[in-house]
């Protein structure tokens, strides 16, 4: 499956522009990002249509890479750090846990705007060699795997093919991302944009960059200014909509083919 | 060393290799020396054939225990309302924590030392959690905190439902990191397992949802469980206890939405309670500052310093702060519990009695108080529950006893715990 070149099938900055600024006022209130329960919904007024699209994507690499990192930073939650021991954080999980986020966006050629529901699918790597039905369980039934290495950690980079083959069959239809982390600690990179450049030709397979650091706090100290918090998570969370509509759209595109061929045979 | 500071050391047994240590209220840390004289001393003592416990000095206190002969937990605490009691049930909960994580068998049969640190560092949070919980009871009673809502009725009929759709006999709904309710199954299970499990989801931050495997301290140390839990709105979590089916990813598409949705609003009723545990509509006496309320049936607790939320919240300066009033609350539950209300089926080695005060007499107190300027304290015993009150200092000592009572009627009559 070819990727869709970055910004070609949803607009990067709707949320900021009339039209989207209303859809942002359901997942950010008081500059805080709402979470929702998994029977919960984001709340739009009845004027505004809006299709939710789910769906499951899970989150894999090397221990320590940042896949808990990753998605506290998604969901607008804080990112759990090393540094201060009193929020001692959790460095090995000992099993899965998802979180979802509600993401709004405009596919260009959609005549109306998509809430994506993204479930992402986090597990310590010690639990994934330690019990066997945590692989398989996550994934059941996904939609996207993420495979994530650090710009820090040549070694995490160099491993990802066989990851995403240890990880995935040839033939499995999931569509494969590669997530650069902790590109803030540029001083320390070991894996350069030529590097990147040539992984990108030789595996088809797009890869986007993050720095899962906390956004600046609110004046009560305390909650993370959610703005600057969602502007950072917006270009990863559009390329995965963006990855996942395409994905959408050629499924759909088959399932076309097929109807017509069976109306064929049918007369 | 800071007068509120606690040390916990994990070493091994057989060779003394330190695995961990947590603190709480300092940033200094252990010295080497410091470790290995605290774990040299227990040592020197166990070559002679006697088994040293504890040791107190003008502001510290010290207590050892050895799990099954592999793992030694040392803790060192300066806090003045620390007691032999209180500690050791600390070091259970922490090894509890240890073997709910990683299995019996791994740290009995410690085949790679540094393998084993690597994996303990998944029980740091829950660990930690026992040695600064402000908000719980359950660490000191082994009883898993609960709430009392209206609608019970409603949310147990969800919860039985649901469970038994997910294949399984054990289901919790919580609410704030405390249990509205839960199948039956749920509360036969051995209450630390209870307690932990429920610690466990309270500590953790907040997911959709999550499939853990967890060993059972008491019920299953060596095979594991999974733990399935749901977010179902902000603040409420399913919990569910099963084997190796259903999948997450079932439970959650399939069931979750079906049987919750319906009763979404009695579920974010239950963050309402949050302070008091239970509804403002129950009446409780004016001069009761705080409650703690045991079932020894079901092995739950109720538990509040904010009886009068309300009357609280208008007054800035509270008089006796909440802090000190749950500080008051916890030592007189561990003064009423190691001298007085001994409980049935005491286990020597577990709940070290300080004074034999009971062991004279034939028969055994069902009542017990105690009076200082800044509060009162009184505990009452009955076949089913254990009540501890602390009382504003101006309440008539000879009162007590009839308010208790009338408490007490109020949690087994009108709304029954
Ligand atoms: N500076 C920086 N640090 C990061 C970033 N992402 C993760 N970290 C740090 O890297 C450490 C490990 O991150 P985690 O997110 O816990 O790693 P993980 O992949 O979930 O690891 P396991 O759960 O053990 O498999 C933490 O101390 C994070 O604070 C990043 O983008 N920038
Ligand atoms: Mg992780």
């Amino acid at each position: 499956m070819s990727a869709p070149r970055p910004g070609s099938l949803i607009t990067p900055d709707w949320l900021l522009s009339p039209e989207g600024r209303d859809y942002l006022t359901c997942i950010l209130r008081k500059r805080k990002r709402r979470t929702f329960g998994l029977i919960e919904r984001p709340v739009l007024p009845p004027q505004l249509p809006a299709d939710v699209a789910s769906y499951k994507i899970f989150v894999t690499g090397k221990s320590g890479v940042g896949k808990t990192s990753l998605v506290a930073k998604l969901c607008g939650l804080e990112v759990p750090t090393m540094h201060h021991e009193t929020t001692a954080c959790f460095p090995y999980l000992p099993g899965i846990q998802t979180s979802c986020v509600y993401w709004p966006a405009h596919p260009r050629h959609s005549d109306r705007p998509i809430i994506f529901a993204f479930q992402f699918w986090d597990c310590g790597e010690s639990a994934l060699k330690k019990f066997d039905h945590i692989l398989p369980a996550c994934k059941e039934k996904a939609d996207a795997v993420l495979f994530l290495f650090s710009f820090t950690d040549r070694s995490s980079f160099e491993d990802v093919p066989a990851l995403i083959s240890r990880t995935l069959s040839q033939e499995e239809n999931v569509a494969r991302v590669v997530i650069g982390t902790k590109l803030d600690q540029f001083m320390h990179t070991d894996v350069t944009e030529q590097d990147i450049r040539d992984f990108q030709q030789t595996w088809q397979v797009p890869v986007m960059r993050v720095r899962s650091v906390n956004a600046p706090r609110l004046s009560d100290g305390r909650s993370l200014d959610g703005r600057t918090e969602l502007a950072d998570a917006a270009p990863v969370l559009n390329g995965l909509a963006e990855v996942l509509w395409h994905r959408d759209q050629i499924t759909a595109g088959l399932v076309d083919i097929r109807e017509g061929e069976i109306s064929s045979n049918a007369s | 060393m800071e007068d509120t500071s606690v040390f916990l050391l994990c070493l091994t047994a057989s060779s003394g290799v330190p695995l961990y240590c947590r603190s709480k209220g300092s940033n200094r840390q252990l010295t080497f020396s410091v470790i290995g004289s605290l774990n040299g001393v227990h040592m020197f003592a166990n070559n002679q054939d006697v088994l040293l416990t504890s040791t107190r000095t003008e502001n510290s206190r010290v207590v050892w225990r050895t799990f099954h002969d592999s793992i030694n937990l040392i803790v060192m605490s300066c806090e003045n309302t620390a007691s032999d009691l209180s500690l050791n049930k600390l070091l259970e909960n922490v090894f509890n924590a240890m073997v709910l994580v990683i299995g019996l068998d791994d740290l009995v049969n410690i085949k790679n030392v540094e393998r084993l640190k690597k994996d303990l560092r998944a029980c740091y949070k829950l660990i930690d959690g026992f040695l600064t919980e402000s908000e719980k009871m359950a660490d000191l009673t082994q009883c898993v905190d609960c709430i009392i809502t209206h609608d019970v009725t409603i949310l147990q009929e969800c919860l039985d439902g649901f469970t038994q759709a997910a294949e399984s006999d054990f289901g919790c709904l919580m609410a704030g990191g405390k249990v509205v309710t839960a199948t039956e199954k749920w509360w036969r299970l051995a209450s630390q397992d209870v307690m932990l499990l429920c610690w466990l989801v309270a500590s953790l931050s907040s997911h959709s949802s999550r499939d853990y495997p967890v060993y059972l301290p008491q019920g299953s140390p060596t095979v594991p469980h999974r733990l399935l839990t749901f977010q179902l709105v902000s603040g409420v979590d399913v919990c569910i206890l099963c084997g190796p089916s259903p999948s997450l990813q079932k439970v959650e598409s399939e069931l979750v939405e079906r049987f919750w949705k319906p009763v979404v609003d009695p579920l974010k009723a239950c963050l309402r309670v949050q302070l008091r545990s239970f509804p403002a509509s129950i009446p409780l006496h004016r001069g009761i500052m705080g409650l703690l309320l045991v079932n020894r049936d079901l092995n739950k607790t109720l538990y509040t310093v904010q009886v009068h939320p309300l009357e609280d919240m208008h007054r800035t300066e509270l008089k006796f702060t909440l802090d000190q009033r749950r500080a008051a609350l916890r030592s007189f539950y561990t003064l009423a519990l190691s001298h007085y209300l001994i409980p049935d089926n005491v286990d020597e080695k577990t709940i070290p009695c300080e004074e034999m005060f009971a062991s004279g007499f034939s028969h055994h107190a069902h009542q017990c108080y105690t009076v200082s300027s800044s509060h009162k304290c009184y505990a009452l015993k009955t076949e089913l529950h254990l009540l501890f009150l602390v009382f504003k200092p101006e309440v008539p000592t000879f009162s007590m006893s009839t308010i208790a009572n009338k408490t007490l009627q109020v949690f087994t009559k009108d709304f029954p715990f």
